[in-house]
């Protein structure tokens, strides 16, 4: 089944500048009220408020044991540097939604928020040089 | 009032560890007023340990942090199956301490922790040196339960190597697979979950298969095992059959893979219906939590640690934190990964403690690469999220590597593998 993500990946391919392009949907500020009283289903995500700091630097510091220490790999796996925050995006949500293939990738970024991938980009982009 | 210099801090420390108690200077200063540093002791230096070491400084170079670890350079289990396989050498999945002393500044003392005093927030060492500290992290890794298997101990286990923990129990194993003669078989017997590494008994059967298939073409490997299914069951069943034919069987616990007894003599392994005469047998015994967690009454009655899952502070002792595979951490496996990974997060944790605030939102996750053969690699990975539930896997991501990929997916893997350990030794212990 994730197999037919990835045969999907190639035909989209060419699609994948188009929708990098689309503006992030905006973190409305009155679905944070919400999100803090609301039980949290585990089916719906609801609109998330963008991570603390604190916790993008908890999030970035997992990427660092494939990816090396601040993003400087150490071996065949690419590193996370020389990239800007918008190509960082483009990246991570394209592994989200299968339209940029990857090994584990695909995997690993479905487990993240848009505004979790859009902090990660954003940290990327600022921070790894 | 009067300005200490760092050489000074440093007369004052090793006046303090001549006199036995390290940093007792400090931590008076910081009960007056907050001015010397916060101390942090680490036992073990392995994935979790290690990692745990260099991101406190990281995170705080204002933090004192002692590791004791018992070994001058820690062996890595992950990469020990290629050992096996003739693909590496021990050299090369050896690590020393260096970096985290001279680059990252922690005290390393090669010594063992004999006994945790969490109510008087000191730990005692082998050599007879105490050290006090204000928030303690144990990562010792696992322990075995010998007497689970009749005919099994230590003492056995130089005749039937576990090699569960790297070292000379993995060049034991080694050469006992190069002292058999060919038309052999290799029994694994591996164990029933929860236990160190889920993926590695399978991987290690691949890695001896590749060897046999190499120098001993006619030689069988047997998996004996405990469980009825294991982690990247389809990926492993399909990938053996493909590179080594019919070379390794795999006989699930409702089958007969329950090993029951061993004997050492004659070399037979004796399970719920059969007996197995092996020529070299590699029995991996039921596991608990590190012998010092153990000791110091961290441990459940099954014999491993419950934590808090966003500090991984002890549920059982105040101040104390406990990560790798002793802890229980929820939906993460025991994984050198995940160890890493919660060493991170206990890292940021006890920072936040110390500043007085609350930790922030924690972000775990868990990537594992099995090496089948040299140009097949598989893998397994999920992203981790502390709820009301404690440590959970967010939904819909993470898995396994696709079935019926081309080859050159499964070459990729096997690339990236090698870049895996690559890079997560190179953030642990560079």
């Amino acid at each position: 089944m994730r197999f037919k993500n990835h045969t999907l990946t190639l035909l989209l391919g060419a699609a994948l500048v188009g929708c990098a392009t689309e503006p992030p949907p905006a973190p409305a500020k009155a679905a944070a009220p919400t999100a803090a009283v609301a039980p949290a289903p585990a089916a719906v995500t609801p609109p998330a408020p963008p991570p603390t700091p604190a916790a993008v630097r908890n999030m970035i510091s997992t990427c660092y044991s494939c990816h090396g220490t601040d993003g400087r790999s150490a071996g065949s796996i690419p590193g996370l540097t020389g990239m800007n925050a918008k190509q960082a995006e483009t990246m991570l949500k394209g592994f989200k939604s299968g339209e940029l293939p990857a090994t584990v990738m695909m995997r690993l970024a479905k487990g993240y928020t848009d505004a979790e991938l859009e902090a990660l980009a954003n940290y990327i982009g600022t921070n790894l040089k | 009032m009067s300005k200490i210099t760092r050489r000074d801090f440093l007369k004052i420390a090793g006046a303090a560890s001549a006199a036995g108690v390290l940093g007792h200077a400090a931590l008076a200063r910081a009960a007056e007023g907050g001015k010397g540093s916060a101390r942090v002791v680490v036992v073990g230096g392995g994935f979790g340990g290690a990692t745990c070491t260099k991101y406190l400084r990281r995170l705080d170079p204002g933090i004192a942090v002692t590791l004791v670890e018992p070994n001058a350079k820690f062996i890595t289990c992950p990469f020990s199956n290629l050992v096996l396989g003739g693909l590496r050498t021990m050299d090369s999945i050896t690590h020393g301490f260096d970096a985290l002393k001279k680059k990252h500044g922690v005290n390393v003392m090669h010594d063992t922790v004999t006994a945790i005093d969490a109510a008087g927030k000191k730990v005692t060492l082998k050599s007879g040196k105490t050290l006090s500290y204000d928030r303690l992290v144990v990562s010792p890794g696992i322990d075995f339960k010998f007497d689970t298997i009749e005919g099994y101990s230590e003492k056995a286990a130089e005749i039937m190597p576990h090699a569960w923990k790297a070292g000379p129990q993995t060049v034991l194993l080694q050469s006992k697979l190069k002292a058999m003669k060919d038309g052999g078989v290799v029994v694994i017997a591996a164990p029933a979950n929860p236990f160190r590494c889920p993926p590695g008994p399978y991987e290690r059967a691949g890695m001896i298969a590749h060897y046999l298939k190499e120098h001993k073409p006619k030689s069988k490997v047997l998996i004996l095992d405990a469980k009825d299914a294991f982690s990247k069951q389809g990926l492993f069943l399909d990938g053996w059959k493909k590179v080594y034919g019919d070379m390794i069987e795999w006989v699930p616990g409702a089958k007969g893979g329950v090993v029951m007894a061993v004997d050492t003599k004659k070399m037979v392994v004796d399970t719920t219906l059969d007996k197995h005469k092996a020529a070299v047998v590699n029995l991996i015994p039921p596991q608990t939590a590190g012998k010092i967690a153990l000791a110091s009454g961290l441990a459940d009655d099954k014999g491993w640690c419950p934590v808090d899952p966003r500090t991984f502070e002890s549920k059982m002792q105040p101040g104390v934190h406990v990560i790798g595979d002793s802890s229980i951490a929820g939906a993460l496996p025991k994984s050198a990964f995940a160890a890493s990974s919660e060493a991170k997060m206990c890292a940021a944790a006890i920072v936040a403690l110390f500043k007085g605030e609350t930790p922030a939102e924690s972000s775990l996750v868990n990537t594992c690469y099995s090496l089948i053969a040299p140009k097949y690699g598989i893998s397994v990975a999920g992203v981790y999220k502390v709820t009301e539930k404690g440590i959970t896997e967010v939904p819909g991501a993470g898995g396994v590597s696709p079935k019926d990929a081309p080859d050159s997916f499964r070459e990729n893997e096997a690339k990236y593998t090698v870049g895996w350990y690559q890079s997560i030794t190179a953030d642990i212990w560079g």
